[in-house]
């Protein structure tokens, strides 16, 4: 464990350096937010749950939590998932 | 997003349903095997409704074994499928079919025929032959000669001048222009001769009417030369007027006839310059297509930049009709670019004052009547104070001719004053 935490803290030094995305680099999601209307998660690693009101997006070794009300998946594309609704939060899960 | 949609559309796309505990692993799976899946919503009773396109349903079924849910067809959308229903629903098509062949046939006839332009002539005698040649209610529209009945109706007609043959859509509008005719009542209506020009009376031969100038004198244009009131003749014993004849005291009003001859001066005025410059075609050209819209400009052939330094242009518009008050803002251009080259020309001062002369006789001889016959011409080089480069000509010519022009009779025309502003010199 100790291994890879030293090699993420390279890359994020690297990439920090070289000034490279990190969301390349690391491999990590990138977030848009329209307002409380919809969210694009880019590079994403599937769905685990999904209900009118809670909508969890697996990202590289988290997991994304979106609450609020009526909340749709728009489209599902193997690297990119735009949910729409009224959006209450966004919290990541360890 | 819009052409995802219609790409959708014309693929066909199926909504389906699935079980709620097996969805996310439905979803992940369908996903990592490329099948696009959009439109994810819960629609109650424990089942998830989602959109995927035609190509991702048999793959989809591969998915549902895998992870042992089953799913549901809820609705089919899309081009496939209506035209599969229209398929089976023959009559519909036919009647659609039907419908746009019906109104092909029923536009390609004549409904309607206008007449236009017509006062004195019968509108029934023009339609009449417009039958004859081919043009009634009911033909067929490609089946009329428009060249051939305006050729019909002028040389059967009486009293046109003009006929024109018009088919806008199932309406076909002739136009006509009547000859201006003199009136052939019979009566002598009073019309007086009134000067047309200024000018030096030469001679004068009156036909009827009483003549008001003489010989060698001058007349200003609109004025009577020979009138319509006839004066009683003066007789000898014209001071006791109760003995006279009744009839020889009044004045008689004829249509007055006659010639007047008159010397008439024309004043010209033309200018060269001793050095020209100018442009002036090479005769080559680019023509230029594109399509307008508000402001912006999309070109569909030729150059985005004039390769000619120096051009002319011509734009061509064609707009798309206005229908009510909806005016598209589309237009079609075409624009011509003509190369130009400048040029630069010198002249002597003999042949400027030459080419300025020329010029103003030009000029002067758009102004003359055909019948006049030209006594002479003065040419005169304008000296100006300083030097410039440029030649002014001023140019006289003096005609003979007829300036008699007939005009109803007015009772307030007198003796002279110019009625219209143009003059003769």
């Amino acid at each position: 464990m100790a291994w890879k935490e030293f090699k993420n803290k390279f890359k994020r030094k690297l990439s920090d350096y070289l000034e490279l995305p990190g969301d390349i680099m690391l491999d990590l999601p990138k977030i848009v937010l329209v307002g409380n209307l919809q969210v694009f998660i880019e590079n994403h690693r599937g769905i685990q749950e999904y209900h009118r009101q809670l909508v969890r997006v697996v990202v590289n070794d988290k997991v994304i939590e979106i609450t609020g009300e009526n909340l749709a998946l728009r489209n599902i594309l193997p690297d990119e998932i735009c949910v729409e609704g009224q959006i209450a939060s966004l919290t990541f899960i360890d | 997003m819009l052409l995802f949609k219609i790409l959708s559309y014309l693929g066909g796309f199926v909504t389906i349903s699935v079980p709620e505990e097996c969805l996310e692993r439905f979803i992940n799976m369908a996903t990592a095997r490329g099948i696009f899946l959009w439109g994810i919503m819960e629609t109650g009773a424990d089942r998830v409704a989602l959109k995927v396109r035609l190509s991702g349903v048999r793959p989809m079924r591969h998915v549902a074994r895998m992870t042992r849910c089953r799913f549901r067809i809820e609705a089919r959308a899309g081009l496939p499928f209506v035209i599969g229903r229209l398929k089976r629903r023959k009559t519909l098509l036919g009647g659609a079919l039907l419908f746009m062949v019906v109104l092909y046939m029923l536009s390609s006839f004549i409904w309607e025929i206008k007449v236009t332009g017509h006062k004195r002539v019968d509108e029934q005698v023009i339609e009449q032959l417009a039958r004859q040649s081919g043009l009634y209610r009911g033909a067929l529209r490609w089946a009329v000669n428009e060249r051939a009945v305006e050729d019909v109706i002028l040389r059967q007609v009486p009293g046109l001048s003009w006929v024109s043959v018009h088919i806008e859509g199932t309406r076909a509008r002739i136009e006509v222009v009547e000859k201006k005719l003199p009136p052939r009542d019979g009566a002598e209506r009073p019309f007086d001769v009134v000067a047309d020009k200024d000018g030096l009376v030469k001679e004068i031969l009156v036909f009827s009417g009483h003549p008001l100038v003489k010989e060698g004198d001058t007349v200003a244009a609109g004025q009577v030369l020979i009138s319509a009131a006839v004066p009683p003749p003066t007789l000898p014993d014209a001071s006791s007027p109760e003995t006279g004849d009744e009839q020889a005291g009044e004045v008689r009003y004829v249509h007055a006839r006659g010639i007047v001859r008159a010397r008439v001066w024309y004043k010209g005025y033309g200018e060269k310059k001793l050095v020209e410059k100018g442009l002036r075609r090479t005769g080559r050209e680019i023509t230029k297509l594109g399509i307008k819209i508000d402001d912006k400009e999309i070109i569909l052939m030729g150059p985005r930049e004039v390769p000619f330094q120096h051009f002319g242009q011509q734009v061509f518009s064609k707009s798309l009709p206005a229908w009510r008050n909806i005016r598209l803002p589309v237009e079609f251009i075409t624009v011509k670019y003509f190369e130009q080259k400048p040029y630069v020309k010198r002249y002597g001062v003999k042949e400027a004052e030459r080419l300025a002369g020329e010029e103003a006789l030009a000029r002067i001889r758009r102004r003359i009547p055909p019948g006049a016959g030209v006594l002479q011409v003065k040419q005169q080089v304008v000296k100006t104070a300083g030097y410039e480069d440029m030649v002014r000509v001023k140019v006289l010519v003096e005609t003979l001719e007829d300036i008699g022009m007939e005009k109803p009779h007015r009772g307030d025309r007198g003796g002279s004053g110019a009625v219209h502003g143009e003059r003769g010199s």
